[in-house]
């Protein structure tokens, strides 16, 4: 396909989302109309996302040279197509999920505008070929997403929100300081090369700058990625609605940062030259102790959302884990934790949020004996929670195998304290899931079940999209052969 | 001599009548003469600009006597690119603020006003290209009588009384010690101009005489024009002079009238000091300090902000700052940084200030964030270009802040030393908090939340200046934020001619 | 044709036959839910005994990825794990329908009771790391709302006990998993082990550390110290017929766990002499003593039971670490001694507390004039666990003990025997005590005021079925300890 199609990808779903506004809908008349305008292009874009997936185009779309060596450029290769196949499967079904969503809400207009124009951007990273315009998307995301945090206006989520910003245009400004000094030291084009774009000979002029440099990029990008210690936005973000904390604070948003790290880890730096140096250990050791120290915290929160949330920011450690062990294996385990966490944590989001909805309960404690009112919630968030502690069968198994094996064969010691790492986090993830799952089903003795009755599942629009995700995880845990296959391919360098 | 070599001092010729034919017509007719008189100006040293660009810099004697009897003003690439920006930014500003003139100017003197505009571009024009550095003390002196009538002509009395006197009081101070400054000089080495003066005081430094009188002399000279270009902690007067002015004048004396003075400074820095002796005193580490100091701190002020032409006033401060950081840090990446950001913050605040004044209008002339709840969906096109202003700011790629930010960066790697690291945390601050005041101003601007204003139900009726100002300000920024190379090309090959 | 095929059917039918129970609004019947539960358990057990008694075979059933398959099969370890598991499910099955009598949710305990049957046969049947990994996982998630069951306070901090330590357990296997991925040729059980020692060249301590912490890991389901605390605290909670395949067959989930990693994948030769033997060795022998002094001053039965499992199955695990083939002979024997032997005392504790309601072992002076084919059996139970001949306790540990004095083991080919004797002694002493308070409560006790509780057949007759096996297979070991060697022999 022509590489114009990448713009088209990106434009469509924003101009949509810049057109809700003047059109203006009605908010109660019109929601017919306005979930028909915005499901079609959503449904479009993500079909001919796939169709760029399938029919790669060749060669790179240059928009604009910013100086003579800077660009705004757009490129599909494997990691974009991976990312943005993510990005492309789970919209339709998270709007889809919205649509029901949002009514308790209200203010869809608004909220459908940038959800949808979130979409474009989202894939703006994912297509970009070079480190600029990453940047430039990058910066974007931030911006479109505040208004969304922010939606309820009150008090909260207007701090929230702030805290969001604070901590992701610093994150951004960190990582720029990190991108100039990677602009000085190879190709000041920055373009994503497999394998990075640092000349040996910059590096070995000046070893320490570049590796400052690195480190900038990675807790700049790491902010989004949440790691220790920039983590502390991603808790506090769970107030805005939940298709925004499902879609864009688990999947999306965070997967943002830790794409960036990957893309500043595999193509623009290189594991070549900073394998083995202490820009790499240092990056590693915070990866684990995020792991570890992100599921301590789901642990002791009592807040559904925001253990839920947490459990993100531990989760996002595994993948950029996987980045800094800088093997194509490691690489591999982060790509497939990357989609399978990402398919997992979505629909557990979904299902707090069809809980919060349907019964306006937040804390874990409240929720006992849901499990036989809420079937297919609690069905679904079974299946979630269990492939998140990575029970064979389903799909956070095998990024955890991948990811295991691949700490495992880099043979360092610091890796093998890292499976550890990983490990712990498991157990404490069985520790912050199960009870939640073995509350609802099997409420304590003398539980009171009248304080349940009028709990019911949502509808259609909402469990669909929770019962698809589940389908979904069972699938890729069952038959996951052709898909590591091609994430290999990309892992490698091949694609 | 080339017919184009005269262009510069013809435009300051033209806006030097016009001031003067502009107190003879009636208001409408001395706006359509002084628009005009701007756009030959923008197009004289447009020409200007483009003949540097391929013959490289000149000096222009006044009256045919050479140095050291007579005047001569230095025409290079960048004095002509600015000489070119700040007309374009001045016909910008004045027809972006055109209504509030007519409407905050007592009809009377609405002549007068555009006589203080033309005056004020003439004084920019000497600033920038002046070789003179008495010459450049006497504009300086009518540059700010001109722009303490811009801050009065909004009638109100009290409040915009106190705050043009205590702009005239500071900016007094500044120029007196510039005026000391001058004369330490011109005593120890007996030139006024610039490069004579240059030579003698690297004369002098070399041989270690009158070291004293001229670390005096590079101290008053960059306290004095520090207080007038607003440079933290001298920044008190900024935010009442620019915040009770009205639009134009505010956007002409964010966006350019600091400038000329800032870019005097570097003139002088440059040409008659030299950066190693500049950089044997010090001055530049403690521009560089004050410079990272106002980054942080205007930004602060302006987050407690409630009244957004105060927030941009103190916006301005920390901007200002990037300036001074830039020259602070003493190299050639770094003055080209601080012209970068000279030009960057001339496209991008009076935009903002513009985009206020259409603010303020559906929202009843109140300047409360408050008040314009929604402000922004009741007229889009200031609020596409408060955005587009916004991401400049903000320094999201594509936009004038990014080459900025670019440059600078770039700059303070290139400098390697416990500065480079300073400079690069205030930058990482500064863009944080700039997005901290910024975005919640936004979103309180296009917010669909009708209960908080009284003023719903008023919508936007454009006028074809305002719509043009808007509509060019918002295609400049972007310019700027993707032509970053060629710009850079012109700045760096006129770099050697400012004394580099 | 392959046998393969019908290797799904006892993993698969019960699990439906579960969710049927549980589902189904008919089976909210007593009568019609124990007609139906029945006739799965046997036909279950049916298809167990017919890939007994079927050649070895094997089955692949779909691939994760292409390195990880889902492989089944029947070696000789597998049939007689699979074997173990049906008879007790059997058994406690059985003895469920009377016993449940006395608790709530029957539906959900028939649901999970089956499911983890299924499991349990799936596990014993995994032909690789990772179909076993999957089934241990599942079984814990399986029994633990058995622990559960009651949803006392107790019962809840029990079954969270169990489960963390279960996961962590599981995931030290998981652990091993990925070091013998990349150290090795295949992930498939293969006897002997498959270390590819080119590959481990240069990583031996590290791998050594693994190792280690996969038998701590896989240690924890079998009680072994020192994560041995979750087992005192929930097999006890547990309705006594889930007690009892908790105490008799999932703590051997974990010795199989030992078995398959040792044995057929790292290979016994790789730790033999290194300090991984001797600290597991230690660890072992520590377990066996602490477990009986522990039973031995708990005075409530089904904890005392509870610490003799740990004692008792931590004889298997040193039989393991002695490595070499009396031992493990021994230590296979144990295996299957032991879960007949515990299935009865546990069943037999419920039948106590289903009949009479009496928990402390102090009350149950005379009880053997009240039950007395209950407490016969118990008797003869807990004979066999000191180990006297000719019951089924004897032979393990005398193979056990010959094992370790031939191994040259230093120190503990002698001081094991020593320790496993004085264990021994506790273990009269903790069992025997309770059976003669039962017969011969002492002269001033009111015999006379005592009336005839046996319960029902339902509970009798597995109890006497387990116990005529205890005795037999205390009589005539030989066939059982031909089929143990035939596969002993392979992995040494």
């Amino acid at each position: 396909m022509s590489p114009y199609w990448i713009l088209v990808v990106i434009l469509l779903p924003m101009i949509t989302g810049a057109l809700l506004p003047i059109l203006d809908f009605k908010e109660e008349e019109d929601r017919g109309k306005r979930q028909l305008f915005v499901a079609i292009p959503v449904i479009l874009n993500t079909i001919l996302v796939y169709a760029l997936i399938l029919h790669k185009p060749v060669g790179d779309l240059t928009l604009v040279h910013l100086t003579k060596d800077l660009s705004i450029s757009f490129r599909m290769d494997g990691l974009s197509a991976v990312f943005a196949g993510l990005v492309a499967g789970l919209w339709p079904l998270s709007t889809c999920y919205a649509f029901e969503y949002i009514r308790h809400e209200g203010k869809e207009n608004k909220f459908f505008a940038f959800y949808t124009m979130t979409y474009g951007v989202t894939l703006g990273i994912a297509l970009s070929a070079n480190v600029v315009t990453m940047y430039l998307f990058y910066e974007l995301l931030t911006l479109v997403t505040v208004p969304l945090v922010m939606h309820a206006m009150d008090k909260r989520s207007i701090r929230a929100g702030l805290k969001y910003l604070a901590y992701s245009i610093g994150g951004a400004a960190i990582a720029f300081t990190g991108v100039m000094i990677l602009m000085n030291s190879g190709d000041p084009s920055m373009t994503f090369y497999y394998g990075g774009s640092v000349t040996e000979s910059a590096y070995l002029a000046n070893p320490t700058l570049v590796q400052v440099g690195y480190l900038l990029c990675f807790f700049g990008f790491g902010v989004k990625a949440a790691i220790f210690p920039f983590h502390e936005w991603l808790p506090a973000v769970s107030v805005a609605p939940t298709p925004v904390t499902a879609l864009l604070h688990a999947v999306a948003v965070v997967k943002a940062g830790a794409f960036a790290i990957l893309r500043i880890t595999f193509y623009s730096f290189g594991p070549g030259i900073l394998l083995g140096t202490p820009a790499q250990g240092i990056a590693m050791a915070f990866a684990m102790i995020t792991i570890v120290f992100g599921s301590v915290m789901a642990l002791k929160e009592q807040h559904f959302k925001r253990r839920l949330a947490y459990s993100t920011v531990s989760n996002l450690s595994y993948i950029i884990f996987g980045a800094t062990l800088m093997t194509p294996y490691g690489f591999l385990g982060a790509l497939c934790h990357m989609l399978f966490h990402g398919i997992m944590k979505i629909t557990l989001f979904f299902c707090a949020g069809s809980v919060l909805v349907q019964t306006g309960r937040e804390y874990v404690h409240e929720l006992e004996g849901l499990g036989k009112k809420m079937k297919l919630t609690f069905f679904a968030f079974t299946v979630g929670s269990l492939a998140l502690v990575g029970l064979p069968l389903l799909c956070g198994f095998i990024s955890k195998w991948k990811l295991g094996t691949a700490a495992a064969s880099a043979g360092t010691t610091f890796a093998f304290v890292g499976i550890l790492a990983l490990l712990i986090s498991a157990v404490l993830t069985c520790g912050y899931t199960m009870p939640i799952v073995i509350r609802a089903y099997l409420p304590r003795e003398g539980f009171d079940e009248s304080q349940n009755e009028t709990a019911k599942d949502p509808g259609l629009y909402m469990t669909v999209p929770v019962l698809i995700l589940c389908a979904a995880m069972l699938y890729f845990g069952m038959h996951s052969g052709p898909i590591c296959d091609a994430l290999f391919a990309v892992a490698a360098g091949l694609i | 001599m080339e017919l184009v070599q005269n262009f510069p001092l013809l435009s300051i010729i033209i806006m030097t009548s016009c001031g003067a034919i502009c107190t003879l017509l009636k208001g409408k007719a001395a706006k359509w003469y002084c628009l005009v008189c701007l756009a030959a100006t923008l197009a004289l040293n447009l020409f200007a600009f483009f003949y540097t660009l391929q013959n490289g810099a000149y000096v222009y004697y006044m009256g045919r006597w050479s140095a050291p009897w007579g005047n001569e003003i230095k025409v290079g690439v960048i004095e002509a690119l600015l000489a070119s920006a700040f007309a374009f930014v001045m016909i910008l500003s004045v027809l972006g603020g055109l209504e509030h003139i007519l409407e905050d100017v007592e009809s009377t003197k609405v002549n007068l006003y555009f006589v203080m505009i033309a005056f004020l571009m003439l004084t920019l024009l000497i600033l920038v290209y002046t070789n003179d550095i008495f010459t450049a003390y006497v504009f300086v002196e009518i540059n700010t009588i001109a722009s303490c009538a811009l801050v009065m002509m909004r009638y109100k009395p009290g409040k915009t009384l106190v705050a043009t006197t205590k702009y005239m009081i500071m900016s007094l101070l500044g120029s007196s010690l510039f005026l000391f400054a001058v004369c330490i000089l011109y005593n120890i080495t007996g030139h006024l101009l610039m490069e004579p003066m240059g030579q003698e005081v690297r004369r002098l430094y070399a041989e270690g005489q009158y070291l004293f009188p001229l670390t005096v002399a590079i101290a008053f000279m960059g306290v004095g024009l520090s207080i007038k270009g607003a440079l933290f902690p001298f920044h008190t007067w900024l935010p009442d002079a620019h915040g009770s002015a009205t639009t134009t004048s505010s956007a002409v004396l964010s966006g350019l009238v600091l400038k000329g003075y800032i870019f005097l400074l570097i003139k002088i820095y440059c040409r008659v000091i030299g950066l190693d002796v500049l950089a044997g005193d010090h001055m530049p580490d403690v521009l560089f300090l004050f410079g990272a100091a106002a980054m942080v701190i205007g930004s602060v002020r302006a987050m407690q902000q409630t009244d957004l032409k105060r927030l941009l006033a103190y916006s301005s401060i920390s901007q200002v700052g990037y300036i001074f950081v830039g020259l602070g840090l003493g190299t050639e990446a770094g003055i080209a940084a601080a012209i970068v950001q000279i030009l960057a913050h001339a496209v991008t605040k009076p935009m903002l200030f513009c985009a206020a004044g259409g603010f303020m209008n559906v929202s009843g002339g109140s300047r409360k964030l408050q008040d314009m709840t929604g402000a922004g969906r009741r007229d889009p096109l200031s609020g596409a270009a408060f955005l587009v202003g916004v991401f400049s700011m903000i320094g999201i790629p594509l936009f004038a802040g990014f080459t900025t930010k670019l440059t600078l960066t770039q700059a303070a790697l290139g400098h390697g030393s416990v500065k480079c690291v300073l400079a690069l945390i205030v930058i990482i601050v500064s863009t944080v908090l700039n997005a901290l005041y910024y975005i919640p101003t936004v979103s309180t601007l296009f917010s669909a939340r009708n209960d908080l204003t009284p003023y719903r139900n008023r919508y936007a009726h454009y006028h074809v200046p305002y719509v043009a100002a808007m509509v060019l300000f918002m295609i400049v920024n972007i310019c700027v934020g993707t032509l970053a190379g060629p710009l850079l090309e012109a700045i760096y090959a006129g770099l050697p001619s400012l004394g580099m | 044709m392959n046998a393969g095929f019908l290797f799904v059917l006892p993993v698969i039918i019960p699990v439906i036959a579960g969710l049927l129970v549980y589902f189904r609004p008919e089976y909210r019947e007593e009568a019609k839910r124990v007609a139906f539960v029945r006739i799965m358990l046997c036909v279950t057990a049916a298809f167990v005994f017919l890939i007994d008694l079927l050649p070895e075979a094997g089955l692949h059933l779909f691939s994760l990825t292409p390195e990880l398959p889902v492989l089944f099969q029947s070696d000789g370890m597998a049939k007689i794990f699979i074997t173990l598991v049906a008879v007790m499910w059997l058994a406690s099955g059985f003895f469920s329908f009377e016993y449940m009598k006395h608790e709530e949710n029957h539906q959900r305990y028939y649901l999970f009771f089956l499911c983890s049957f299924g499991v349990l046969v799936g596990l014993g049947l995994s032909a690789n790391y990772l179909t076993m990994y999957m089934f241990y996982e599942l079984m814990t998630l399986l029994t633990m709302p058995l622990v559960l069951h009651s949803g006392k306070k107790e019962a809840v901090q029990a079954a969270f006990k169990y489960l963390f330590y279960s996961v962590f357990g599981a995931l030290m296997g998981l652990l091993g998993f990925f070091f013998i991925y990349n150290y090795g040729t295949t992930i498939t059980f293969t006897a002997g082990g498959v270390l590819d020692m080119a590959k481990v060249a240069g990583h031996e301590n590290k791998l050594l550390a693994v190792v280690f912490l996969v038998v701590l890991g896989f240690g924890t389901k079998a009680g072994m110290f020192p994560l041995h605390a979750w087992l005192p605290t929930a097999h006890p909670v547990a309705p006594a017929p889930a007690s009892a395949v908790l105490s008799g067959v999932i703590t051997k989930a974990g010795i199989l766990g030992v078995v398959r990693v040792i044995y057929y994948l790292i290979g016994p030769d790789f730790i033999r002499g290194t300090w991984v033997q001797y600290a597991w060795l230690g660890l072992a022998l520590a377990t066996v003593f602490m477990g009986s002094m522990m039973a031995y001053k708990e005075k409530v039965l089904k904890k005392r039971l509870a610490y003799s499992t740990v004692s008792q199955v931590s004889y298997v695990m040193f039989g393991l670490a002695v490595l070499n083939q009396a031992a493990f002979i021994g230590a296979i024997l144990h295996v299957v001694f032991h879960s007949f032997i515990k299935d009865v005392l546990f069943l037999a504790a419920g039948a106590i507390i289903y009949k009479t309601g009496r928990t402390n072992v102090t009350e149950l002076k005379g009880i053997g004039k009240e039950m007395p084919i209950v407490m016969w059996c118990f008797a003869l139970a807990s004979l066999g666990l000191v180990g006297i001949p000719p019951l089924a306790g004897f032979v393990s540990k005398w193979y056990l003990a010959v094992g370790s004095l031939e191994s040259g083991v230093p120190f503990f080919n002698w001081f094991g025997p020593v320790i496993l004797l004085a264990s021994a002694l506790l273990t009269a002493g903790y069992l025997l005590t309770i059976v003669i308070d039962a017969f011969f409560p002492g002269s001033d006790f009111p015999m006379d005021t005592l009336t005839k509780k046996e319960p029902s057949y339902y509970m009798t007759v597995p109890l006497i079925a387990l116990t005529f096996f205890i005795v037999w297979l205390g009589l005539f070991p030989g066939g059982l300890y031909s089929m143990i060697e035939s596969f002993a022999a392979s992995v040494f």
